[in-house]
């Protein structure tokens, strides 16, 4: 373990976390909390579980925030959301994340360029002992994750659930026109509102 | 896993499935009388299976859970405990402009929830189960999300909950980097072995603390107390007030029995919550108009007088909190129940003034008030008085006297706020009040009156239901 390595990537996802929940910008504040995760991913590296790490990579910051900011900017049409995405292409919007993720690429070449240490090579977890480990002792824990998972679906299920005028339900067209008006569900890019219960 | 160990688990796996089942049921055709059937009958079920794991405890399944009579035991009262909800809930939603069906399935899951924290004897166990009852908890505090109160209480508690959780999660991170391990069991041979008083230990038994102490809703964690039961749901109330905190204090109490830490300076931290919590919640309560947030102060105390007999250590401890336990989920189910029961379509019976001269309205109605009431201020003749004399014993026993003393003063004073409540419904009517018009089902109110018989019959002979619990130690 490298810690100087360390302290680099913790301030990274510290000072990342904290322009995520200060961001007026949605787009922007996801930016921040991409490189969060992958600065806690770096961590993970760094402490000497690459599998871990990968995970982090993987799933966080690429299935979820993608997922997302996909999201965010689907939901907002209109001539509000495509003022707000012209703004997002002045560096003042993406300079933070581009220096702070620059940094991490440069710590990852060090570290990689450097190669494992052997204190970190002697406890390697591969993926195969995670796999073991979830499907044998900690079985109960994963049956347990899907119904935590499940009562998250239900709940944004339900709490996303607004009733609309019965004539025009089969009436896509209009059906869409109302729920944009409504915008009740939908993060305004560009709004103070934030990115939602996740 | 093997084939007894499934047999073992077979309330959980009832539970889960029954949700799974809801779901599939929704999907398939959606209908608020058949959703609450298959609720009730899976419930039912759970609770008939309890007898059939019964022979089979105590085992460990896995690393994660214990299913001993400690567990099972707990199992039946949360299980039962939701099957009255569910009734209430029923009811209540019958009046409301919303898709009704979810709530069954958050409801099953959150049990199951509850459910895991009771029998786990490990952090991950303990830590998953917490989240899956959050998590349901989230949508069910704001399931009336059309209206502006349940969603600030619901966005409250989801980010209370998030950074209770978040402390929790640090704390078991700090004690395991301290002991290396997330047993309960294993902690407690480290705990012997004298490691008792490295700070990361006591940084990290703090942080969990702070964790379970949001769930308890404790002084000085207690601060979303008020506003989230008024803002939920009566019935969504009923089982914050019940399954959840008392999931947590069965957790809680396993942890300290089998970690063998009732020795430790931590311990200290627990005395002054105790304490806090006796006295602000009654203290709070005297001056609130709405039953709901008086309900919830009390609560908060209710909470102090149980860590007293948590603090009593040894056996008769165990058998308090127990007892005391079921004696809450009655009279707190009942009270719950009596206000969802009065909500009309527009709003919560949660004004003082809504229960004005109730007796002269609904006579029933009250009179079952009443006795819930006077449970909660531990008159003698209910439950409530036999609660709270066990842990007056247990803790005259452990000759802890300054809570005892406090838990005596400040049982007083709540004296004064149940029986404000009291007083308003038998006062002569003088203008018209709420719930001249809500309907009360019949197996709702048939619950509501197996309540009040319990309450009572507890009361004067807790003779059966003492043999149960003596038998009931965890393990």
């Amino acid at each position: 373990m490298n810690v100087t390595a360390f302290y680099i990537a913790a301030a990274i996802a510290m000072v990342s976390t904290l322009m995520v929940i200060t961001r007026k910008n949605a787009v922007q504040a996801l930016l921040y909390l991409a490189l969060s995760l992958i600065s806690v991913a770096v961590v993970f590296y760094d402490l000497g579980a690459p599998f871990i790490a990968a995970l982090e990579v993987i799933i966080y910051a690429g299935s979820i925030i993608v997922l997302f900011i996909f999201i965010v900017m689907m939901l907002n049409l209109g001539k509000r959301a495509t003022e707000a995405e012209g703004k997002l292409l002045r560096p003042r919007m993406w300079i933070g994340p581009a220096i702070l993720a620059a940094i991490l690429i440069a710590e990852v070449a060090y570290l990689l360029a450097r190669g494992n240490t052997t204190a970190a090579a002697a406890n390697l977890i591969s993926p195969k002992q995670v796999g073991m480990a979830l499907y044998g002792p900690y079985l109960i824990g994963v049956e347990l994750s899907s119904l935590l998972l499940m009562s998250a679906l239900v709940g944004a299920y339900h709490l996303g659930w607004h009733k609309r005028p019965k004539p025009e339900a089969q009436d896509v067209g209009r059906e869409y026109a109302t729920r944009i008006d409504a915008g009740r569900d939908s993060v305004r890019v560009g709004s103070d509102r934030s990115a939602g219960a996740a | 896993m093997t084939g007894a160990d499934a047999i073992a688990l077979l309330p959980l796996i009832i539970l889960a499935g029954t949700s799974v089942l809801a779901m599939v049921g929704i999907a398939v055709h959606r209908s608020h009388g058949f959703t609450l059937g298959l609720t009730l009958a899976g419930l039912a079920a759970a609770f008939g299976s309890l007898w059939i794991a019964a022979p089979l405890a105590p085992r460990r399944v896995t690393s994660l859970l214990v299913i001993d009579h400690y567990s099972l035991f707990y199992f039946g009262l949360l299980i039962a405990a939701d099957f009255a909800i569910a009734l209430f809930a029923y009811d209540y939603l019958a009046k409301r402009d919303v898709n009704r069906e979810e709530l069954y399935i958050l409801l099953l899951i959150a049990t199951t929830g509850g459910a895991i924290l009771t029998a786990s004897s490990h952090f991950a166990s303990f830590f998953l189960g917490l989240e899956t009852l959050s998590v349901s908890l989230y949508a069910m505090v704001s399931y009336l999300h059309l209206r502006r109160q349940p969603v600030e209480a619901g966005i409250k508690y989801l980010i209370l909950a998030a950074a209770s959780a978040a402390f929790l999660l640090f704390g078991m991170a700090l004690v395991y980097a301290e002991l290396g391990t997330m047993e309960f069991a294993g902690m407690g041979q480290i705990f012997f072995a004298g490691h008792a008083s490295d700070t990361l230990l006591v940084c990290g038994l703090a942080m969990i603390i702070t964790g379970v102490g949001f769930k308890l809703a404790v002084v000085p964690f207690h601060l979303w107390t008020p506003d989230v039961y008024e803002g939920a749901p009566a019935p969504v109330t009923a089982f914050i007030a019940t399954v959840s905190k008392g999931a947590m204090f069965a957790l809680l109490l396993r942890f300290f029995y089998r970690s063998g830490a009732t020795n430790h300076q931590i311990l200290l931290v627990f005395t002054i919550i105790a304490i806090a919590s006796m006295l602000a919640g009654n203290l709070l309560a005297l001056l609130q108009t709405n039953v709901k947030r008086i309900l919830a102060y009390s609560s908060i105390a209710h909470m102090g007088y149980l860590l007293v007999a948590f603090l009593a250590s040894g056996k008769l401890a165990v058998e308090a909190v127990t007892f005391y336990l079921v004696a809450y989920f009655i009279t707190t189910v009942g009270a719950f129940g009596v206000v969802s029961a009065l909500s009309t379509h527009e709003r919560e019976a949660e004004d003082i003034d809504d229960y004005h001269a109730l007796f002269w309205r609904r006579p029933a109605l009250a009179g079952l008030f009443t006795v819930m009431l006077l449970s909660l201020a531990g008159i003698p003749v209910t439950a409530g008085f036999i609660g709270k004399f066990y842990i007056v014993a247990a803790g005259a026993a452990s000759s802890i006297w300054a809570l005892v003393i406090i838990l005596v003063v400040s049982s007083v004073i709540g004296l004064f706020y149940y029986l404000r409540i009291v007083a308003e419904m038998y006062a002569s009517p003088e203008r018209e009040g709420l719930g001249t018009r809500s309907h009360v089902s019949s197996p709702a109110r048939a619950v509501l009156w197996a309540l009040a018989v319990l309450l009572v019959w507890f009361g004067i002979y807790p003779e059966p239901l003492l043999r149960i619990i003596r038998t009931v130690l965890p393990t």
